[in-house]
């Protein structure tokens, strides 16, 4: 990892690269494989860009719904920091294919008439409040990492709170948070393959389907496991490099 | 001081009170501060000297009596709060220096996002602050890789660039190591002869007699002194301010 330290924006621009250029490219060497992999080349590739799908959505929704959370739960007005609480408490305290199957269940039947959710998007939905309400408390711990000093300056210079939120608190305490945003955004790729559950065709379900039909498991739940370590390597490198540039000016 | 009568008032406080839990820290202190005024506040520590400072661009609020800086009411209102932040800037013991940022982006980010400069012209005026405090060749560092006498010449510096009216300095060289303290003062000395208005919370006595205009001593939450430098260093006029000068002369 020290190369993503020494070059933090070449690593970044290289994992992102090398993920699409993947996920695009992926179906042409295992179309060379043979059977039951080959054939299937397709199948797989489908499945890979919908497990990043749900990823990139859950992801970036999640770091939004940790954040806003995350600063609701520090809250001075309490019913915001209640309902912030009961929020992390119930998700943290139930399962997520439990949530996954009430989004796709229950949500419909109290939700206005003519509103349709596509199975995707309730696992997205799904996944996204599952993965903010743990990214919450990591926002939360890397805020109250920033030192009020920082604030004090910040405030005594005429920054609005507004101001003083978004220039020196936010990037102080996501450099403290993101160790443990990444961690539960690696997670989150492999989360995401409980959408099976509600037919989301996603890289597991694939890798379900492909064996089913040719009663040969471990070439397929190889190939599959080597797609899962490709994407989390791909993601990994992309927060490490993140949290390299985010790192400057740390005492160490 | 003779000529005090022709100077412009600033600073009024009026019977300001503040106490912290069961702890009274100011007890109806009243004080009016001119234009170009240097004034050095001393006292024992817990005295309330940091506080009174403190109140004054409300990182502390006063309980009750009235602070009105330039005409504005200091209070609640956050419009009136705002435009008496951008008038008074602050030097803090610890510096608080914005971590993440360069030296001149901690020069360049208020007067961009209060007095809305453009990047060019908040970069050319940050570079002449720091030439003014002689850290020209040190803009692109970060905080952490300076000694603590420059990092507190970088927040001098930052202060300045908002061209206050009034500069409050909150023990600015208490926290540094003893050879790094006159290079600070080397530059609050320049400040002080500039004719920009000064208050100056200092353990520093040589600074204090040779700088300042005026001296008030704090004991107990109340100013025991308000005199010139001379009077309060040759012929105090409290037992509490004779022990003090005793003490203190004797630390050196």
């Amino acid at each position: 990892m020290n190369w993503t330290r020494l070059y933090p924006g070449w690593a970044m621009f290289a994992a992102m690269i090398g993920l699409l250029l993947f996920l695009w490219g992926m179906a042409l060497p295992l179309a060379a494989l043979p059977a039951p992999i080959g054939p299937a080349a397709e199948q797989f590739a489908d499945g890979a860009r919908i497990t990043v799908g749900l990823t990139l959505i859950a992801g970036s929704a999640g770091v939004v719904i940790g954040v806003l959370a995350g600063l609701g739960k520090l809250s001075h007005f309490g019913p915001l920091r209640w309902f912030c609480d009961g929020y992390v408490w119930l998700i943290r305290g139930t399962p997520l294919l439990l949530q996954i199957l009430f989004v796709w269940l229950a949500l419909p039947t109290i939700m206005p008439e003519g509103v349709e959710l596509s199975d995707f998007t309730c696992a997205a939905i799904a996944l996204s409040l599952n993965v903010g309400a743990y990214n919450t408390e990591c926002v939360r711990a890397g805020i109250l990492a920033v030192p009020h000093g920082q604030v004090e300056a910040a405030r005594a210079l005429g920054l609005t709170p507004l101001q003083t939120f978004i220039d020196v608190i936010l990037p102080q305490s996501m450099r403290v948070a993101l160790p443990a945003l990444a961690n539960n955004l690696a997670s989150l790729v492999k989360d995401s393959s409980l959408a099976y559950a509600i037919s989301v065709v996603e890289l597991t379900m694939v890798g379900y389907r492909v064996q089913a039909e040719s009663y040969q498991p471990i070439p397929v739940f190889v190939t599959i496991a080597a797609i899962y370590l490709i994407l989390t390597t791909a993601f990994t490198t992309l927060t490490a490099a993140l949290e390299a540039q985010l790192d400057v000016g740390q005492k160490r | 001081m003779g000529s005090e009568a022709d100077l412009r008032p600033i600073i009024e406080a009026r019977a300001v009170g503040k106490r912290f839990g069961s702890f009274q820290a100011l007890r109806d202190v009243s004080a009016t501060f001119h234009e170009g005024q240097v004034t050095a506040i001393v006292g024992p520590s817990g005295s309330g000297k940091s506080t009174f400072l403190r109140t004054l661009n409300r990182l502390e609020a006063h309980d009750s009596g009235e602070i009105v800086i330039d005409g504005i009411v200091l209070g609640d209102d956050i419009r009136n709060l705002n435009a008496i932040r951008r008038e008074v800037g602050m030097v803090f013991q610890s510096f608080n220096l914005f971590s993440h940022l360069t030296v001149l982006r901690n020069l360049t980010l208020a007067p961009m996002r209060v007095r809305r400069m453009a990047k060019a012209a908040a970069e050319e005026k940050a570079m002449n602050l720091l030439e003014r405090v002689g850290l020209k060749t040190q803009a692109s560092k970060y905080p952490v890789q300076l000694s603590g006498g420059q990092q507190q010449r970088v927040a001098i510096a930052r202060a300045l660039a908002m061209d206050p009216k009034v500069l409050l300095f909150d023990e600015p060289t208490s926290a540094l190591d003893p050879e790094m303290v006159n290079e600070v003062l080397a530059v609050m000395r320049e400040l002080a002869y500039s004719g920009i208005t000064m208050l100056v919370v200092t353990h520093e006595m040589g600074f204090a007699r040779e700088v300042a205009d005026r001296v008030i001593f704090f004991d107990e939450g109340v100013i025991l002194e308000d005199t010139t430098p001379e009077g309060f260093f040759s012929n105090p006029g409290h037992e509490r301010a004779k022990s003090f000068l005793s003490q203190v002369r004797h630390g050196f």
